[in-house]
């Protein structure tokens, strides 16, 4: 007897009641908090009756008895929804084992088997940033030979075999991912939402002993429990009272948040295989006044891919321009588009660019890309002549590059020699004489001739190609509502729920309170309030000795 | 010019500004806290956050965009964000931790952005045509400040893990400190959480040391916990927002780009973080441990993937000069 109560005195010095440094105790290492738990079972029995102490100290060390008491006091201490999970997993576990359903419930609603699967697909995307991801079979056999492979195992044979070539559809990845959504469904059933309703469930407590073994525990001299409730109020707070005792929540939907962050990942989840399984997307460069029809681009992208009325849709080109800094840089590109439906009967007209695309039917239409086309030249005063631009290899950088050749003299000679003309953007056209020389610069519209080798040239103008992304994805607007409430959710998972108990003792309030996420700015928070509450100078109250 | 010579000078007042402080902060930690010393050191992050924020407001209308185009850019906006993170505390006057890390990390970030390893990245430059939108402002601004506020936290955590290691190894001396302390910036600011505690420690009771380191460490968990929901809460915004703003301009809401993964790698990091939180068996170390994984995720997203230049989001990508 004696040896517990030296083993309890330390800790009643403490300010804080005894959850805190059980919980501290805890980080530290096993042992530690072993002993403590094992202390508290003993108060616990202590409150029992005292006879039954000594025979439970003797059996601790290695006793599997204790354990569950503590989770008891764990529950109670903590939420009490956790409590009612625990049990609720136990029931899952021993007493329906047969349900084979209800038992994969079980399992999936595993944290520790959720954190796994988190930790698989964190793996697996990094891994799929590392191999470089759609090349053909023969770069994986040079980059990954078996004589001496990365990491000593890791042959093109465990990249082609477990897809890792294209990582984001491959199945370990696609399994990985709908393991960690069904775990999320299970953790959303069997967590969550009896969560709630214990969250719900508000209740007073009527024991100041218990109140006092809150994460968060004052006692209020000469105050009133009805001050106390006004300024709690004041403060945001639900406050009920019932007689001498009162409870305060606030922030109740920081609680409810979580479940509502899961459901909006399942929306995305369910929007993104939507939209891998039924959109369309297509990609094309149409040169400026030419058209073609959506449907002839759009390709279906998985198995349900249907396609619209909107597909008959023909899209000419009006015009391609590109807008220039003042260094000469592009700074956007437009594209004037026409829709007509099948009667030839214009539907919709609007000049696109890259961040402004096309809606139209379902089908997107985006700016993605350009070149040039052609260009358009007066020989000695004939023509115009349209040259056709080819696009030219450029050793590094994005920079684009497209160059023409028009024949000078005799078309039939082996060895036909001409002026080049290249071109970095449709601003200016750079000419090359004959031999190769630089002879000028011209820009489009300038109609200023340039003379080379005798042949007067002028470049009436330089024919754009407008390069555009077409797309339907069903998906989208269900991915949109769940990126919606996932950002509401996420936010309002911030709030912490903040629970409080007082109860009138005698002329002095007991208060006790706990939170779930704010537990560092909870105490001063709290003795914040607390201060406001007025002091009763005269008390009347009979239980006064 | 004048913009480019007011700028010049808020950098240099800011940097030396956070070098003034970080001294301070270490005077007060080797000398008797002196509150003259710590108030004037407050003083001092608060100018250096108006001197950031002018810097930054002087791009923005030098350049006529938000001023988040480039690596340079986005590291002084990071600074920014960490000074923030700094001073949002003081304002409802919580004591915490926190100033450890983020006057050290302002400092740092904002010494590695006016280095010369970027000297030629300082010129502002054009926005290319997919930037030029008005989610530009929005997802690069919360990712940064994302970043900033998960840094911190999970420097936090870092430090718990380490003021815990040194528990579990028993007594650990005091040379060992400033052995950490060279290895990297990191442990620097952890040697000087473990110095405060051991101000703390110091004039008290044995009976109390450990009572005092536990009290130490709870409040690192704590606060660690709640920095980082808060940069979870800016992240899940930052990439929900890139997502949309790639639905307008890349014509998918995802693409699997380097960064892109690497964010959401980071999230799911974070996330593992937080569901370890929500149980109460599982020891604070080990939510820690992820949280310091986080730490270096964090900078494979910002930084790494930039150096490789590979992807969609090229436009922070930086050559290192020779």
């Amino acid at each position: 007897m004696s040896h517990v109560q030296s083993q309890i005195l330390p800790l009643n010095l403490k300010p804080y009641p005894l959850i805190h440094n059980s919980r501290i105790l805890g980080v530290y290492s096993n042992n530690k908090a072993r002993t403590f738990s094992f202390n508290l079972t003993c108060k616990l029995n202590t409150v029992k009756g005292g006879k039954t102490i000594k025979e439970k100290s003797g059996s601790v060390p290695g006793n599997d008895g204790a354990p569950p008491i503590v989770e008891m006091e764990e529950g109670s201490r903590g939420n009490d929804g956790k409590k009612v999970e625990k049990l609720k997993n136990s029931g899952v576990g021993f007493g329906l084992l047969k349900k084979f359903p209800r038992k994969v419930l079980g399992i999936l609603s595993n944290l520790p088997l959720a954190i796994a699967e988190m930790f698989a697909v964190a793996a697996l995307m990094a891994l799929g940033t590392f191999i470089d991801q759609g090349e053909a079979p023969d770069y994986y056999f040079q980059k990954f030979p078996e004589d001496h492979p990365p990491l000593g195992f890791f042959t093109w044979r465990w990249v082609l075999t477990l897809g890792f070539d294209h990582m984001f559809s491959s199945p370990v990845f696609l399994g990985t991912l709908a393991l960690l959504g069904a775990s999320l469904v299970a953790c959303t059933y069997t967590t969550q939402i009896p969560l709630v309703k214990v969250a719900r469930r508000w209740s007073f407590l009527q024991s100041a002993d218990i109140i006092r073994k809150q994460e968060y525990a004052d006692t209020l001299p000469r105050a009133s429990v009805k001050d106390l409730g006004v300024i709690l109020m004041g403060a945001g707070y639900e406050v009920f009272s019932k007689g001498p005792a009162l409870y305060a929540f606030k922030g109740l939907a920081g609680r409810f948040a979580p479940i509502g962050v899961h459901l909006s990942l399942l929306l995305v989840m369910s929007g993104g295989t939507l939209s891998a399984v039924g959109s369309f997307r297509g990609a094309v460069t149409v040169p400026q006044g030419l058209s073609f029809v959506a449907g002839d681009v759009l390709a279906p992208f998985g198995f349900l891919s249907t396609p619209s009325d909107a597909f008959s849709t023909e899209i000419r080109v009006n015009r391609f321009t590109m807008d220039y800094y003042d260094s000469g840089e592009v700074a956007q590109y437009h594209t004037d588009l026409s829709l007509f439906d099948l009667n030839g009967k214009e539907v919709m007209r609007k000049t696109i660019s890259v961040n402004d695309p096309l809606r139209y039917g379902g089908i997107t239409i985006y700016q993605t890309d350009w070149s040039i086309s052609a260009l358009q030249v007066l020989k000695d005063g004939e023509g115009p002549f349209n040259l056709a631009m080819a696009p030219l290899q450029m050793n590094g950088g994005d920079k684009k590059l497209f160059g023409t050749f028009l024949p000078v003299g005799d078309d039939n000679s082996p060895n036909v020699k001409g002026i080049s003309m290249l071109a970095r953007d449709l601003q200016s056209i750079i000419l090359y004489d004959k031999e190769g020389k630089f002879a000028g610069v011209r820009r489009p519209n300038s109609k200023l001739p340039i003379e080379i080798d005798g042949t007067k040239i002028v470049i009436e103008d330089a024919i754009g190609s407008s390069g555009l992304d077409l797309k339907t994805d069903p998906g989208v607007p269900i991915v949109y509502a769940g990126f919606g409430a996932l950002m509401l959710t996420t936010c309002i998972s911030y709030l912490s729920h903040t629970q409080l108990w007082a109860l009138q003792d005698g002329t002095s309030v007991v208060v006790g309170g706990k939170t779930n996420r704010a537990k560092g700015e909870f105490p001063g928070t709290i003795n914040r309030l607390l201060d406001q509450v007025p002091e009763l100078v005269e008390s009347s109250s009979p239980k006064e000795t | 010019m004048i913009f480019s010579t007011l700028e010049h000078i808020l950098t240099h007042i800011s940097f030396s500004i956070v070098s003034i402080v970080i001294t301070i902060y270490l005077m007060t930690l080797l000398v008797h806290k002196t509150i003259r010393l710590h108030d004037s050191s407050e003083k001092g992050m608060i100018a250096t956050f108006f001197c950031i924020t002018g810097l930054l407001v002087t791009r923005w209308i030098y350049s006529e965009h938000f001023p988040l185009s480039d690596l340079y850019e986005s590291l002084i906006f990071l600074s920014w964000g960490f000074s923030i993170i700094h001073m949002v505390p003081k304002i409802w006057n919580h004591k915490n931790n926190l100033s450890a890390i983020t006057a050290p990390s302002t400092i740092f970030t904002q010494g590695f952005a006016t280095s010369g390893l970027l000297t030629e990245m300082h010129q502002s430059t054009i926005l290319v045509p997919a930037l030029q939108s008005q989610w530009l402002m929005m997802h690069v601004s919360m990712m940064i400040l994302s970043y900033a506020a998960l840094l911190c936290g999970s420097l936090l955590s870092v430090s718990l893990l380490v003021i815990t290691f040194r528990k579990s190894l028993g007594v650990f001396g005091k040379n060992n400190h400033s052995l950490i302390g060279l290895f990297s910036f990191d442990f620097d600011e952890i040697q000087y959480v473990n110095k405060r505690s051991n101000a703390l420690l110091n004039n008290s009771l044995v009976s109390f040391r450990n009572y005092h380191r536990y009290q130490l460490i709870q409040q690192l968990d704590r606060w660690s916990y709640r920095v980082i929901s808060l940069g979870f809460i800016f992240l899940t915004v930052g990439i929900l927002s890139g997502a949309v703003w790639a639905n307008e301009a890349w014509g998918s809401y995802w693409n699997w780009d380097p960064k892109e993964t690497w964010a959401f790698i980071t999230w799911t990091i974070f996330a593992i973080y937080l569901h370890i939180r929500t149980n109460q068996n599982f020891q604070s170390t080990n939510s820690a441990i992820v949280a310091s994984m986080g730490f270096l995720i964090i900078w494979v997203c910002y930084f790494g993937v930039n150096l490789l230049g590979i992807g969609l989001h090229s436009y922070g990508s930086f050559t290192l000069a020779s």
